[in-house]
């Protein structure tokens, strides 16, 4: 971001801007003692004097962040030694300004929105957002401060794996809370504070070497991920309600990453990605021996789940055969009929259109629960004292399916295959010459895709109890897109969270249900403008996605570093 | 006999309207290699243009024939063009444009957003305009005097009115099409961008203007279309231009994307076998219901034996 302020400016005022920012991020401090509204009932309540809530506290915290990042450089540049440059002081202490300011905004605004009108804020509420403005103004007359390359400063495994496992658990602490909040004001300040912690130690430098840490040691990073994501159902007391959204989230997360293969690894745009699913689903209904299946066999479900990829995937190979040889655009749009064939097909095979065999518009009911070696699904057990119900088992299935997804994404990825992949995707022609098969790789990718959501959607068949043609519909095949594009194409971890963010959202946030849509479809055009690449993003992709060279630089310098353990101070810099 | 012919004619009128959307498509994928995703709900907001306009004349419905055939409906359909072209160079501008230079993938998905964009744009907000319907549900549309309802009894057989609006609303943006195309300059301009955009821009060609011109032209016949529509099946909604776009894609397809008498062709073609499947393949499978299913199964079989499609324009291989 360029600044408005000369640089000459700024180093001269550089020290009472440090104190007034101070002052600012004090103001805010001390606001968390006073009530902040009038009445009670917004924000768990944040009306009393000399008693934070917890929400005031997390605010308070990140005031107290702020504070931090303004006074510990006053004991200068010697003292601080390497760390005086090795992270960026004086730009996070901006960045905690704007984010402070813009949780107390938003816990204001939910206040006035709550009780209608600002006249419900109390004084803590007015200083808060004060010293918010007042620390902001001030942190913009600090001078910039050079990159942060804390990832070049060595630092024993011990502490690395350290870091990791404390991230996890921050993550998975930080999920159940913000699952726990049942008003929007809450969800949407809590989410401010996240949001806000992420940009500090983003521009401090932290998640820099956080990504060299877990390059190092990406063992425990898989297997602390996943640990977390087993743990969750246990931090939910037996609600069913969260764990109802966390299995939807995942069976998204799971289809989103197939979709990833296709889309994210090899650049074809699938638009009918959910029917899929939609067949994986169907097949798994149809021999799940429900009262309304159409076929009156029921093999055992890892039977079921082999026949509903490989009808999904031979469904795949039908539609990709021809259209993947005149390549480009005709796919997507042949993957969109293709989308509405699947639909209208499901609905007019009722025995009125067509041979009965999914009741055309009603779909397949009462799909019973799966039982796997005589677990079963649908009964709530007790485990270490927890309710874990019918949601969780689901989860925990889903779970599994998803490690499995993501161990074939990641393998294939490293792999002579997924090369090819990505050779297709950044040239075709010149991945040709260079002796790929493109059309061949292009088909297994499409019909590996297509298996891998056959599979999902036998699980998700079960999990939702009844299958009808409208589930699978174009927006839905739209919002698995957004999922990917929006976390980042061609990544893990980009997709896993854009499928969270897209699915959870819409659930904490009823009010703007109605403009649900409306929103996405703005996303996708401003994605596209602003930042192709995603929120997590692949070097290679923004490579492609911007086309200059000053980055290609930097991405080149960034490899190199990976392996160099110098840190030298900057030249010309003020603290 | 006359039972085929009725379908014939039928499937005409249905793909004359497919065809004007489609040339739409042709247009711009000819200049900018771009498949406008959002142009189906181009035609979606040319419906609800003429429909705006017809509010705004004080919803007239008791005009005779003649004033509503030759006021009226010129009157709507001049509201449609306008709204249709607006909205078009809208999204041409701000979202299509910056991308010019990106990776493929990146406008379809932008193209992508903008129609659902679009959609929920029109269903949220048309019915906030005052005195306007709700958009939520499909809002019937005005019958004009002299087309609406009218049958022509032609021999053995029937046809509408509204057809022969269709029809002939085709053949007059046919002719006016390709005089623009082949005797103006902005259409030869049109041309040379789309055979060589670099080559053009040296010889003084402001391609910025033509790749609006294009979307403006493309977005004018959808709006016709979206008149066609309104009279043809008597309601618009905020959905109709998913499924019509997705159609006059695959006409588009069919006569070879990028050649304009192909769009036409195309259109004409996918609309009669339609008509035709739903008429004369025996059984169940040759009920209405599986009729969209037959137009796409129709798409992949060109895909296969014929990519460049009927007309054959250039082959297109782009990543």
């Amino acid at each position: 971001m360029r600044s408005v302020i000369p640089a000459g400016v700024k180093a001269r005022f550089r020290l009472p801007a440090r104190l007034v920012g101070m002052f600012g991020a004090a103001l805010m401090i001390a606001s968390i003692f006073l009530s902040w509204s009038y009445g009670h009932d917004v924000l768990d309540d944040v009306g009393y004097y000399g008693a934070p809530s917890p929400l005031q506290l997390f605010f308070g915290l990140l005031a107290l962040i702020t504070l931090g990042l303004l006074a510990i450089p006053l004991v200068g540049k010697e003292r601080l030694g390497q760390w005086a440059h090795v992270l960026a002081w004086n730009t996070t202490a901006k960045t905690a300004a704007i984010w402070s300011l813009a949780m107390a905004a938003v816990m204001v605004a939910a206040i006035a929105i709550g009780l209608g009108g600002l006249v419900n804020v109390d004084p803590g509420g007015w200083l808060a957002m004060i010293g918010g403005v007042i620390t902001l103004v001030a942190t913009l007359f600090l001078p910039d401060s050079p990159e942060p390359t804390l990832y070049l400063v060595k630092s024993p495994q011990w502490l690395q794996i350290l870091a990791i496992v404390a991230l996890m658990a921050v993550v998975l602490f930080g999920a159940a809370y913000v699952l726990g909040f049942d008003d929007a004001g809450g969800f949407l300040t809590f989410i401010t504070f996240i949001v806000g912690v992420a940009m500090i130690l983003q521009k401090f430098g932290v998640f820099g070497w956080v990504g060299i840490a877990a390059a190092n040691n990406n063992r425990v990073l898989v297997l602390s991920a996943f640990a977390v994501a087993f743990a969750f159902p246990f931090t939910q007391d037996g609600s069913d309600a969260n764990m109802s959204i966390a299995s939807q989230v995942l069976i998204f997360a799971g289809t989103a990453l197939g979709l990833n293969i296709v889309v994210g690894l090899v650049g074809l745009l699938d638009l009918g990605y959910i029917a899929f699913l939609g067949a994986g689903a169907f097949t798994a209904a149809i021999l799940s021996g429900s009262a309304f299946s159409t076929v009156d066999w029921t093999p055992p479900f890892w039977l079921t789940v082999l026949i509903s990829g490989t009808v999904a995937s031979v469904l795949g190979l039908v539609i990709g055969a021809p259209t993947l040889r005149v390549s480009g655009d005709y796919l997507a749009i042949v993957t969109l009929a293709f989308g509405e064939i699947f639909r209208i097909t499901m609905n007019n095979l009722d025995g009125n259109d067509g041979p009965n065999l999914t009741n055309g518009s009603n779909g397949i009911p009462g799909i019973p629960d799966l039982v796997i070696g005589g677990f079963d699904f649908g009964e709530a057990h007790v485990i270490l004292g927890v309710d874990i119900g019918r949601f969780a088992n689901y989860y925990w299935l889903m779970l599994v399916v998803v490690a499995i997804i993501i161990a074939v994404f990641m393998n294939l990825n490293y792999s002579r295959i997924g090369r090819g992949w990505v050779a297709i995707r950044e040239d075709e022609l010149a991945a040709e010459a260079m002796g790929v098969n493109t059309f061949a790789l292009k088909l297994l990718a499409f019909a590996g895709g297509a298996f891998l959501a056959g599979i999902v959607g036998s699980v998700k068949a079960h999990y939702d109890v009844s299958v009808t043609p409208d589930q699978y519909v174009f927006l839905e095949s739209a919002f698995l897109l957004a999922a990917v594009v929006l976390g980042g194409m061609g990544t893990v971890t980009g997709v896993l969270i854009g499928a969270t963010i897209l699915k959870l959202l819409p659930e904490k946030l009823r009010f703007f249900s109605e403009y649900r849509l409306l929103l996405f479809g703005l996303l996708m055009v401003i994605m596209m403008r602003f930042r192709p690449e995603g929120i997590i993003a692949d070097k290679r992709r923004k490579l492609e996605f911007h086309d200059d060279d000053e980055l290609a630089e930097e991405v080149e310098q960034d490899l190199k570093t990976h392996h160099r353990h110098l840190n030298p101070e900057p030249k010309g810099w003020d603290l | 006999m006359d039972y085929f012919l009725q379908q014939v004619i039928n499937g005409l009128s249905l793909g004359s309207l497919y065809a004007l959307i489609a040339v739409g498509y042709t247009v711009v994928y000819g200049i900018v290699q771009l498949i406008n995703f959002a142009h189906g709900e181009i035609f979606m907001i040319g419906a609800f243009g003429s429909y705006a306009t017809w509010m705004i004349m004080g919803q007239p419905t008791d005009w005779s024939p003649a004033m509503s055939v030759l006021v009226m409906l010129p009157a709507m359909l001049i509201g449609g063009i306008v709204a249709s072209v607006t909205v078009a160079l809208l999204t041409e501008r701000f979202a299509y444009r910056p991308l010019r230079n990106a990776p493929r993938l990146a406008p379809l998905i932008t193209a992508i957003g903008v129609s659902v964009f679009l959609q929920e744009f029109v269903r949220l907000f048309y019915g906030a305009i005052p005195g306007f319907p709700d958009a939520k549900r499909a809002i019937p549309y005005p019958a004009v005097q002299g087309i609406s309802g009218v049958n022509v009894p032609l021999g053995g057989v029937t046809i509408q009115m509204s057809s022969v609006f269709t029809l002939a609303a085709l053949g007059v943006c046919t002719v006016l099409l390709w005089y623009f195309v082949n005797r103006s300059k902005t259409g030869r301009a049109m041309v040379a961008t789309s055979q060589d955009p670099d080559t053009a821009r040296l010889m003084g060609i402001n391609v910025d203007k033509v790749i609006m011109v294009a979307f403006a032209v493309g977005a004018a016949l959808a709006a016709v279309a979206g008149v066609a529509h309104g009279l043809r099946y008597g309601n618009i909604d905020f959905r109709m231009g998913f499924l019509a776009g997705l159609k006059a894609f695959t006409a588009a397809v069919l006569g070879g994307i990028g050649n304009i008498s192909g769009a036409v062709v195309g259109g004409l073609v996918l609309g009669v076998t339609e008509a035709l499947a739903t008429s004369f393949i025996p059984g169940q499978f040759g009920s209405s219901a599986w009729k969209d299913v037959w137009a796409f199964v129709l798409l992949i079989l060109v895909l296969v034996f014929r990519p460049q499609g009927l007309l054959g324009a250039k082959v297109v291989d782009r990543a």
